[in-house]
């Protein structure tokens, strides 16, 4: 029993890896235009329209800011249609600052560098398709 | 990583920021329309375009300037109407251009230079018009995030401890450089010790200037439904700053100031969002059957207000405001009765489709904060139609008897068929010191300037431009106040003409 259960293991973990090795999508992640090394990047990947306009992520990062560029790399996320959402916190207090009358204060990025009519970027254009490898270079807004 | 540590990034990532929303409409042939206009009506070329970003010249004098009359008027206006062949829907939709007109030693030196701001900058990068406008946008425009990526800087002058800034009415002021006409940037008001987050709040087009020397001023966010108090103190810091809800907004342009009070009229011209509207102008709806509600705020705890109602009316401008001890408010305004100046004839006239209709006339208002009433009354003959009003700025804010106007009689109206006479009005006792600029001529805001050491009201000149369309150039005018009716004094005369600009601010050397 104890060699079955051993070998279950093996397979599922053979197969697992056959699984990723065939399906498993990597995603590079360039932000540019940071234009202080203070604070965090702040970035979700989110998985989906519902994901993009609820709540959740399917991968996250809290990345010291430097000057300049920054590249992360989220990977073995299954192919499909994906977001990204970047505020970079300045000021490290894990929230995205706003004025007097609630807009950011604070840098912010969509995927696509896809901008919003006064407000926060739209689904159809902040999406993209994950097949493969795909690079997304994104400058902050500030 | 927590949930919860990207919760205001959600938040506010995820939910439109307040601001307002404009979309996109389909290209135009609005330039060749224009052009073709102007053959029929010469005068439209007061609506042309800007051929450069730069204008500087001396100015060929006519007349006496005064000795003790030193100093600068600087204007601003829309003047960059057509982007890379697009031209503007609506008149105040051209990038601003700000002006100096440097008087002293018995000459005049004239400069005036495009504002550089995120837009005109963005666009030159692009080669093309990227932006939406009040009453539609070119193809292909572009994402917004603010208020400030449309900022055009061209609707006022305020110069506060020693900084020039060049206004617009739904954003940032805009940092000017006083000697070169340059552009500095957008400027944020901070508390001292520089912090704030009043970066990128509205500020209105029209502050007023206290007698402490401190200034206040509103600015409205649509889509955040409030309306915004600044309080400025004498040494340019943020002394204090206010929020009202108000629902629904609409577009509030000038507000006045008393002793005690801030006063806003907010006419029923609701702000409506819907999606595809073509501009920002297409997402308000006039709404007669409902009132125009009058906001009165404390100024001494500025989320202290009340409302009174007034019928439904449309005021771009004040003259001034003062109230009594027993808490008697009285303001004057051009009032018209519905936004149609704003909707049909500002968008017509880039068309090259003029059409004047329902234009303001001079209304006297009396508000009792303590009955909490208001009233109201038409100030001048009927068929006088008005605009632009002023004052002497030493009694801004404090009781005075003076306007200065500019005016249009209805019943001899100019072949231009717009604002055509600047007037001094006597309030107590009814007299107007008229004089009627020649047809070929639109004379643009007219100011008092009190002369050096008088007491106010009582000596001082009128100072104003005048575009003449005839000969393609653009004049400024001195009058004595005393002696409207009997002209000009003196004159400035430049080699060009620059559109139509709107209001601006003389600062005395």
């Amino acid at each position: 029993m104890k060699t079955a259960k051993l070998i279950s293991a093996c397979l599922l973990a053979v197969l697992l890896g056959v699984y990723t090795q065939v399906s498993a999508e990597t995603l590079t992640i360039v932000i540019e235009d940071i234009r202080e090394a203070s604070g965090a990047l702040q970035v979700q990947v989110l998985a989906g329209q519902a994901q993009f306009e609820g709540e959740g992520a399917v991968a996250q990062f809290i990345e010291p800011a430097a000057e300049g560029s920054v590249t992360l790399t989220a990977e073995n996320l299954p192919p499909g249609e994906y977001a990204i959402r970047i505020m970079h916190d300045v000021n490290g207090n894990d929230e995205l600052d706003a004025n007097f009358v609630g807009a950011p204060t604070e840098p912010y990025a969509f995927s696509n560098n896809a901008k919003g009519m006064f407000g926060p970027a739209k689904w159809e254009d902040a999406r993209f398709t994950l097949e493969g490898d795909v690079t997304q270079v994104i400058s902050l807004i500030h | 990583m927590q949930r919860r540590e990207f919760s205001k990034l959600l938040a506010l990532l995820a939910c439109p920021w307040p601001t307002g929303a404009l979309a996109q409409a389909g290209g135009s042939d609005w330039s060749e329309r224009f052009a073709l206009a102007l053959e029929e009506f010469p005068w439209l070329a007061a609506w042309g375009n800007i051929d450069r970003d730069h204008y500087r010249s001396d100015a060929e004098i006519s007349g006496r300037w005064p000795e003790e009359l030193n100093g600068t008027l600087y204007r601003t206006g829309p003047a960059g109407h057509e982007v890379f062949g697009y031209r503007n829907h609506h008149w105040f939709d051209g990038d601003g251009m700000v002006h100096a007109w440097r008087i002293g030693g018995g000459g005049v030196r004239h400069e005036a230079r495009l504002v550089e701001t995120a837009k005109v900058k963005a666009e030159r990068a692009a080669g093309r018009a990227l932006y939406p406008g009040l009453a539609a946008a070119p193809p292909g425009a572009a994402g917004l995030t603010g208020p400030d990526d449309l900022n055009l800087a061209n609707t006022s002058i305020l110069h506060h401890h020693g900084r020039l800034l060049a206004l617009w009415e739904a954003g940032s002021p805009y940092e000017i450089d006083q000697d070169d006409l340059s552009t500095v940037g957008p400027y944020a008001f901070a508390e001292p010790g520089g912090a704030s987050n009043m970066r990128g709040v509205p500020f209105s087009a029209h502050p007023r200037v206290d007698v402490d020397g401190s200034v206040w001023n509103f600015g409205y966010a649509s889509t955040a439904g409030l309306l915004v108090f600044w309080h400025i103190g004498a040494d340019g810091s943020l002394r204090n700053a206010g929020r009202v809800a108000v629902d629904p907004m609409t577009m509030p342009h000038d507000f006045v100031v008393t002793e005690r009070h801030l006063v806003l009229l907010l006419p029923p011209f609701h702000y409506r969002p819907r999606a595809n509207a073509e501009g920002f102008l297409n997402m308000h709806v006039w709404t007669p059957e409902d009132p125009c509600r009058v906001l009165v705020v404390d100024k001494n705890d500025l989320s202290s207000h009340f409302f009174l109602e007034l019928p439904a009316q449309w005021v771009f401008h004040f003259g001034n405001a003062w109230e009594d001890d027993a808490g008697v408010i009285r303001f004057d305004a051009a009032r018209a009765p519905d936004p149609s100046i704003m909707t049909q004839t500002f968008t017509g006239i880039m068309r090259g489709d003029p059409d004047y209709a329902r234009a303001a006339s001079h209304f006297g208002y009396r508000l009792d904060t303590r009955a909490r009433t208001i009233a109201e009354e038409a100030m001048l003959e009927p068929g006088i139609f008005t605009e632009f009003p002023s004052i002497d700025p030493r009694v801004g804010c404090r009781q005075y008897r003076k306007l200065v106007f500019l005016s249009q009689n209805d019943r001899e109206p100019a072949e231009h068929g717009t604002l055509n006479a600047v007037n001094l009005f006597d309030m107590e006792s009814g007299q107007r010191d008229s004089f009627r600029y020649p047809d070929t001529q639109i004379p643009e805001e007219h100011l008092y300037v009190p002369r050096p050491g008088s007491e106010p009201e009582a000596d001082g000149w009128i100072l104003g431009t005048a575009f003449d369309w005839e000969r393609g150039r653009q004049i400024l005018n001195l009058f004595e106040a005393e002696r409207v009716a009997d002209g000009p004094v003196a004159a400035a005369e430049l080699p060009y003409a620059i559109p139509l600009g709107l209001h601006g601010k003389f600062v005395e050397s």
